[in-house]
């Protein structure tokens, strides 16, 4: 009898904990660097894109950053709308915007550092209204070195607007500028290239001209980024490392 | 009469003109046979990717590229195995095939020996695939098999399929088949980018940088994403160097304002 009873109450007990984890989305709200590329646009890559494979099956990425957007734009195509009349509770919003928003000579994308800084805390407060979590992003670096090779800032006064928001909101945050600053570092000045949409002519039939591209990632540059972004999230300690996807380890 | 003569003779040369200009190239397949180093893999073993896998994105609409390559597999298993049939089968006047094999033919390690394949029986199993794709009017590219990487200690990129290489070279030559010497071409990729930054090309993670592979990966054979881009755009390089009638059905972009 006390058998029966130990064996049924540890059943019971078992079923909670293999209780299923929560379904959960990750949106990405960004621009070029994180988004998805036509085929015709290959080997460009966002780093949204290979960001998808790291996650088990109760995570959807759901990537609507887009070619070109600020966080003014984001707002005003309704790309930001659409984020939140999907999330729900327990999603995570992906925050990366900056380097449309710095280009004052493109008016329609620029957004004054007033603008900018407004834009970010709006992103923030209306996630936490819907229980969600922010994570907000300095903008993923662009790759320019000096002429000893010592790669410079390339986001200076709209990453530091961004750190200050991070700071007067307290909202999780990963400097993926100086993250990804570092990573170029590395590379050095010749090899960075390889993270690049680096073509020479004749090198892939859709840059039949080539390319020299210091800002949109290949495919490698994407998923290093990526790679360095899914590093810095298992750092944040944020409830996401235990839905990264578990593989046997092969011999 | 002599006015009517002369529409009817202006509608005759309107109606060829549309035709020159309607005539659309026919459709063809680019049927795909080789090893893991050229296979498609699914995301679960991303950034794992074999060359054939962005070689498809280089043709346009007239253009079907269909990978056949499988892991681990000779000339010899890819025909055993019942997968070269089929192709011989469904194989139109037109198609492509191409044929890479060699890393897993020259295996000779004991546990390899349910693919090994001495040199003779690589060469004919080489000339079967071009016969049979000669007599389906289909065009057979010989392929050498991408080189895998090991510098010696002076940084020098070695030979690692000299024998089979030089073998699908002979076929080749033989047959009188365009051969895509990738062994050499990679060779050379390999020495430009040296012992230390060929390794982004390959399978080689720290442990812990992809949820994939939590061990890490130490692999000087199978590309990720970029290595296989990048081998990808040397056989392209060769159809157009080659002429093949391939090269004319690559992909355009959009002219740009």
């Amino acid at each position: 009898m006390k058998n029966t009873i130990l064996f049924f109450g540890s059943i019971f007990l078992l079923s909670f904990a293999m209780v299923e984890k929560k379904k959960i989305k990750i949106f990405l709200a960004g621009d070029s660097t994180i988004a998805i590329k036509d085929t015709k646009a290959f080997p460009e890559t966002g780093w949204g894109m290979p960001f998808v494979q790291f996650w088990d099956s109760t995570v959807t990425v759901v990537n609507k950053a887009k070619n070109g957007r600020s966080t003014k734009t984001f707002l005003s195509e309704g790309l930001w709308k659409s984020i939140m009349d999907e999330a729900k509770e327990g999603d995570y919003v992906i925050i990366q915007f900056g380097h449309n928003d710095e280009s004052v000579e493109k008016k329609e994308r620029y957004s004054t550092p007033d603008t900018f800084k407004m834009n970010l805390n709006r992103f923030i407060k209306e996630t936490r209204e819907k229980k969600a979590t922010p994570i907000l992003f300095t903008p993923v670096s662009r790759r320019k070195f000096d002429k000893d090779g010592k790669a410079v800032a390339t986001h200076e006064q709209y990453s530091a607007l961004v750190r200050e928001v991070a700071k007067e909101t307290g909202v999780l945050f990963i400097d993926l500028d100086e993250k990804s600053k570092a990573l170029y570092q590395q590379f050095g000045p010749e090899h960075s290239k390889l993270l690049f949409l680096q073509l020479q002519p004749g090198e892939h039939p859709n840059y039949p001209e080539g390319k020299n591209d210091n800002t949109h990632f290949n495919e490698l540059g994407a998923r290093m980024i990526a790679q360095i972004v899914l590093k810095e999230l298992r750092n944040l300690d944020c409830g996401l490392t235990e839905r990264i996807i578990v593989r046997e380890v092969k011999k | 009469m002599r006015y009517n003569r002369s529409i009817s003779l202006v509608t005759l040369g309107i109606i060829l003109l549309s035709f020159v200009f309607a005539e659309k190239k026919k459709k063809i397949k680019v049927w795909m046979i080789g090893d893991s180093t050229m296979a498609s893999y699914e995301a679960s073993r991303a950034p794992l990717a074999g060359w054939g896998m962005p070689f498809v994105y280089f043709f346009d609409s007239t253009v079907t590229v269909d990978n056949r390559a499988r892991g681990g597999r000779s000339t010899r298993t890819f025909i055993s195995e019942g997968r070269w049939q089929p192709i011989a089968d469904s194989m139109q006047e037109g198609d492509y095939v191409l044929i890479q094999f060699g890393h897993n033919d020259e295996a000779k390690e004991e546990r390899y020996k349910d693919r090994y394949t001495p040199v003779p029986d690589y060469k004919t199993n080489l000339i079967r695939f071009i016969t049979e794709t000669k007599n389906k009017k289909a065009n057979p590219v010989i392929i050498t098999p991408v080189t895998r990487m090991r510098f010696d200690k002076n940084g020098i990129q070695q030979e690692t399929h000299k024998e089979y290489t030089a073998a699908a070279w002979e076929v080749g030559k033989e047959y009188n088949i365009p051969v895509i010497d990738l062994d050499t071409k990679s060779r050379e990729l390999l020495q430009q980018l040296g012992p230390d930054y060929s390794k982004l090309l390959f399978m080689q993670l720290d442990s812990m940088a992809h949820p994939n592979y939590p061990a890490g990966q130490k692999d000087n054979t199978h590309f990720n994403d970029y290595g296989a881009r990048i081998i990808a755009q040397l056989v392209l390089a060769e159809i157009k160097e080659l002429q093949l009638e391939l090269a004319e059905r690559i992909v355009k972009p959009p002219v740009k304002k």
